[in-house]
């Protein structure tokens, strides 16, 4: 059987089954312009901008053959309409006409985008979209130079706050009915519709009700124009100031693929990256809130508790405390504490040192509230990598042991965990023992701290977390710390002004930098100070040792989980690894 | 009996006879005779695509202003598969100059009713839906009125006639949407949703109301269906034109003596419809231009009408379309600048904003309309409008921008002087 064959633009392309015609173009890296169509959603064919030029060959009805012209071409029999390609079902023989070939193609594109124009404010300048826009991008490609509209424009509401965290300029909208479809059809909230006709139409809720949707925040990442905004992020920065970085949510055990956005080392705002296996599109709006962790409330520079007050301590004075404790207390005195909330390399890293110390293996307690899921992007998991510290083979204790142990103990060694916030511990458990914590921000925990050592973020380091599907996935460093450095560190993107700036583009500042290092450096330099050989120089390192130490890891590396979106860890090597 | 001659021609879809909206008197006329006979004479009906072929042998072109045949539209509707199938009926008639409907549920529901029943059991439908326009309050209550009394006499509901055919009818109504009128809208109106045409295909037939096979007919393509059963297709389809044939309500309005309701053959001469079936024009004016079938059907000047009837054969041949036969007169004195702003008004304001082109466009041609009624356009704005019509024909998912496409692009061609009249020189060319 011959594979059924599509001509487009004159060129010939094989396909199977009934795909549809814009996202076969898309899909072979081809270009038609769009507004309303989304591969994840309907295609409900409002825009009109995607039309092109169909025909189909015709068929002698008695013999089946294709008729041919007297030059021997196919004849072909074209649509008496131009049709939208994203609702176009490709069919066998099919003969397809784009911008690229067709002028009338070509003039129709425009006279849509010369409509959707007519009513559109053209504020770019103060547009928080400007940048990233489709609009924008396709007019300047596809649009006409000038504009014949010398009439009124029509004026809608403007800044109308929709909900907790998206704003409407309905001036701006286009009419693509994404959002609305997107609560329809991905979050199933319902809570968005069309209101008025024709030219004042504009999504919004229904009366007295308020856009809540835990996911309301991607229709802010769909909408085509600066039509929904967040109502956090609009004003904050322009698109191309900032550097996108890719990483992954560590609000919730989903791992939903994102983006950080940062600029002068701060996260200003996250959106979700697309992965087909664990996100889609999408991404919860919690998820996108957790920026300001990144920012605010960090710990930065060592403490030690003197007279029940932390005060600011040295480094180096910090790993002569450490190492000093570890010396000094028994080793079944000795409590290390992992955590579901940090990476599969810091986790390592503490198990390391904990065995070389002569220690006990580390407990975690995971971090679950149940019915907080709801079998879409939010899991019943609250912490990102719980998966992983079973797989490394850290020791899982329910609440009431991990309380047991900490009473015990008499040296406390935990990693980056609120444990007293989330309500594991409270300050009767604690009572008996030196606290070494290990943390990024400060919480309850940190408070309890004897030794507080500041450690680097997602958002800082390179590291993997194993999400609830057993699919482990890795983070870049999106901003500096005091210690690293955009320009020396291979693993930080590059941004459009690394690229492209000049010293006089003013982009390098030494503000928001926090005093913290990654956990297994400080870990080595403790070793160190012990003498004993931890050797952990960053992620990539670190998990290339994991591989070769723990079955459930083998074959991973940065390299394969670039390549292939993360790997799933399979569930049976969870077995040999205990 | 012949029903050629409009001027011997004995109305049949609303007959001179009184309180013929009681289904008594309904009755009393002869009325459900033809349900009756599809439902229990099984020689002369064997089975429901009998119905089908006679209707289709009928050649009852849609009144509801595409002309399609009735029958063949009904031959669509794939084999029935134990689910719910509906026939929706289109009785939204919004469009100005049309309103040919109301006088079917005002004077005579009960022949849409049969229809409907008899269409039902054709196409073994088991719920029938009316959609009435919103403004239409007064007829919406008789019409409800007119189903609970086939209800009770058995015309409606659970094994009609004793033939274990059941049928429910319901009457639903719009909101005051003219987008409703266009038939996959009207289903997202009857199914509770925003009033936006579907995509097509899937077409109704296969995917209509929530999702089921659903056919789509005018009202007064279905009250024709009692008449063809009673009188045969041959009957009926020698009455009037002869590609378009059977009684037609005739929507006159205007700068006539007599605006109305009047049924004739279909194929009238439109001067002779004028003249005298509509009183003349008033003060003895002149005749200026007439609207053949509702505001979307190009306009023709007076003196494009020499010979034309109103069939859409003919209609076509002079440059417009038969539409829905709902007929706007206008006098030597109307200002066609200000007739073409007003329709474009009207498309403007009931554009459903679906699609760009037409909720853009629409705006637009009117914005360019007002300026040059107020005397504010310049020449070229002229060209910019035949422009904007150009970039919204037949771009859209439904014929909407069409319809307010083409009055635009008639009339400036057909009275492109009168505009110029009305706009300053343009002092440079638009890009």
């Amino acid at each position: 059987m011959t594979m059924s064959e599509v001509f487009i633009d004159g060129k010939r392309y094989e396909f199977e089954g009934q795909p549809q015609l814009l996202q076969f173009i898309l899909d072979l890296g081809l270009e038609v312009p769009f507004f309303c169509y989304h591969p994840s959603m309907t295609a409900p064919a409002n825009c009109r901008q995607c039309m092109v030029k169909v025909g189909s060959p015709v068929k002698d009805r008695e013999t089946g053959e294709y008729e041919l012209d007297d030059e021997g071409n196919r004849v072909i029999r074209w649509f008496p309409k131009l049709q939208t390609s994203c609702n176009t079902v490709i069919a066998d023989g099919m003969v397809v006409q784009t911008q690229e070939s067709d002028e009338l193609v070509q003039r129709a594109q425009k006279d849509t985008l010369e409509f959707i124009l007519a009513n559109h404010p053209l504020d770019c300048p103060i547009c928080d979209q400007a940048g990233e826009c489709p609009l924008q991008i396709q007019t300047y490609k596809y649009g006409p130079e000038g504009s014949r509209f010398e009439v009124k424009k029509v004026h809608k509401p403007k800044h109308v706050q929709l909900g907790p965290r998206v704003t409407l300029d309905a001036e701006r909208c286009i009419n693509c009915t994404r959002c609305v479809r997107f609560t329809d059809e991905i979050s199933k909230s319902h809570q968005l519709t069309i209101v008025e006709r024709g030219d004042k139409n504009y999504p919004v809720t229904a009366p007295g009700r308020s856009f809540d949707d835990p996911y309301s925040l991607n229709t802010v990442d769909i909408c085509p124009v600066g039509a929904l905004t967040s109502t956090d992020f609009r004003f904050k920065a322009r698109v191309w100031e900032m550097n996108q970085t890719p990483s992954i949510d560590i609000t919730n055990g989903k791992g939903c693929n994102i983006d950080l956005w940062t600029r002068d080392n701060l996260v200003l705002r996250i959106t979700p990256r697309f992965h087909p296996e664990v996100n889609d599109y999408w991404m919860p709006d919690a998820g996108r809130e957790a920026y300001q962790l990144f920012n605010e409330n960090r710990v930065s520079h060592p403490a030690q508790k003197l007279e029940s007050e932390q005060v600011s301590a040295s480094w180096n004075h910090a790993l002569e405390t450490l190492a000093e404790q570890l010396e000094q207390t028994d080793r079944k005195d000795v409590l290390f504490i992992g955590s579901p909330h940090a990476s599969v390399e810091e986790n390592f890293a503490l198990m390391q040192l904990a065995n070389l110390t002569g220690a006990k293996t580390p407990v975690f307690t995971p971090h679950v509230e149940e019915g907080s899921g709801d079998g879409f992007l939010l899991s019943d998991d609250q912490a990102p990598n719980a998966e992983g510290c079973r797989l490394l083979g850290l020791e899982e204790v329910s609440p009431k042991q991990m309380q047991t142990k900490v009473s015990e103990a008499r040296l406390i060694v935990a990693l980056n965990d609120n444990l007293f916030g989330r309500g594991v511990l409270d300050a009767t458990h604690a009572k008996n023992a030196f606290w070494v914590v290990f943390a990024s921000n400060h919480t309850e925990t940190t408070q309890m701290a004897d030794l507080l050592i500041p450690i680097t973020t997602a958002a800082e380091h390179a590291a993997s977390y194993v999400n609830v599907d057993s699919r482990i996935q890795r983070t870049f460093p999106a901003k500096e710390t005091k210690y690293s450095n955009r320009r020396l560190s291979m693993e930080m993107s590059e941004g459009r002004l690394d690229r492209f700036g000049t010293s006089f583009d003013n982009w390098v500042t030494e503000d928001h930098k926090i005093d913290c290092v990654p956990f297994w450096d400080f870990a080595t330099q403790a070793g160190e100070r012990l003498g004993l050989n931890l050797h952990l120089i960053d992620g990539r390192q670190i998990m290339d040792q994991i591989a070769t130490m723990n079955p459930a890891f083998e074959g991973v590396s940065y390299v394969t989980m670039d390549e292939q979106g993360g790997i799933v860890l399979a569930k049976e090597s969870m077995a040999k690894s205990k | 009996m012949s029903q050629s001659d409009w001027r011997t021609y004995k109305p049949v879809l609303i007959p001179p006879v009184d309180n013929l909206h009681e289904i008594e008197v309904y009755r009393k006329q002869g009325g459900y005779e033809a349900l009756k006979s599809v439902l229990t004479d099984k020689k002369r009906w064997a089975d429901p695509k009998s119905v089908v072929d006679e209707v289709k042998a009928a050649n009852i072109r849609g009144r509801g202003g595409a002309g399609f045949n009735a029958g063949l539209k009904w031959s669509f509707m794939p084999p029935a598969d134990g689910g719910p199938r509906y026939l929706a009926c289109n009785g939204d008639e919004s469009e100005p100059g049309t309103f040919k409907d109301r006088k079917i549920f005002e004077y005579n529901p009960h022949l849409f009713i049969e229809g409907a029943v008899i269409a039902a059991y054709a196409m073994e439908i088991t719920t029938i839906y009316v959609y009435i326009r919103g403004e239409y309050r007064p007829f919406i209550e008789m019409m409800r009125k007119a189903v609970q009394d086939a209800y009770k006499n058995g015309m409606l509901g659970k094994n009609i006639l004793k033939s274990n055919f059941s049928v429910d009818m319901v009457v639903a109504s719009g909101a005051g949407a003219y987008i409703c009128g266009e038939e996959t809208s009207m289903l997202e109106s009857i199914e509770g949703k925003r009033g936006y045409p579907r995509v097509k295909p899937p077409f109704p037939a296969q995917k209509g109301l929530w999702g089921r096979p659903t056919t789509i007919n005018n009202i007064e393509t279905l009250s024709c269906v009692p008449l063809v059963i009673r009188n045969g297709a041959d009957w009926f389809s020698s009455i009037g034109a002869k590609n378009h044939p059977g009684p037609l309500l005739y929507g006159i309005s205007g700068h006539v003596n007599r605006p109305g309701v009047y049924e004739l053959p279909s194929g009238v001469p439109v001067l002779e419809l004028i003249e005298e079936v509509a009183g003349g024009m008033r003060n003895g004016k002149k005749l200026k231009a007439i609207i053949p079938g509702g505001s979307s059907t190009p306009i023709l000047r007076a003196d494009q009408l020499d010979g034309v009837t109103m069939d859409s054969d003919s209609l076509r041949t002079a440059g417009s379309m038969l539409g829905t036969s709902g007929m706007v007169v206008m006098d030597e004195d109307t200002d066609i600048v200000e007739v073409l702003w007003r329709i474009s008004h009207f498309y403007h304001h009931e554009s459903c904003g679906q699609c760009t082109p037409c909720r853009d466009g629409t705006g637009w041609l009117e914005k360019i309309l007002l300026k040059i009624r107020n005397g504010d356009g310049e020449t070229r704005d002229l060209d910019l409008l035949l422009d904007v019509t150009t970039q919204m024909e037949g771009r859209t998912i439904c014929a909407l921008a069409d319809a307010a496409a083409w009055p635009v692009r008639y009339t400036i061609t057909r009275f492109r002087d009168e505009f110029e009249a009305r706009c300053k020189k343009s002092v440079h060319a638009l890009v």
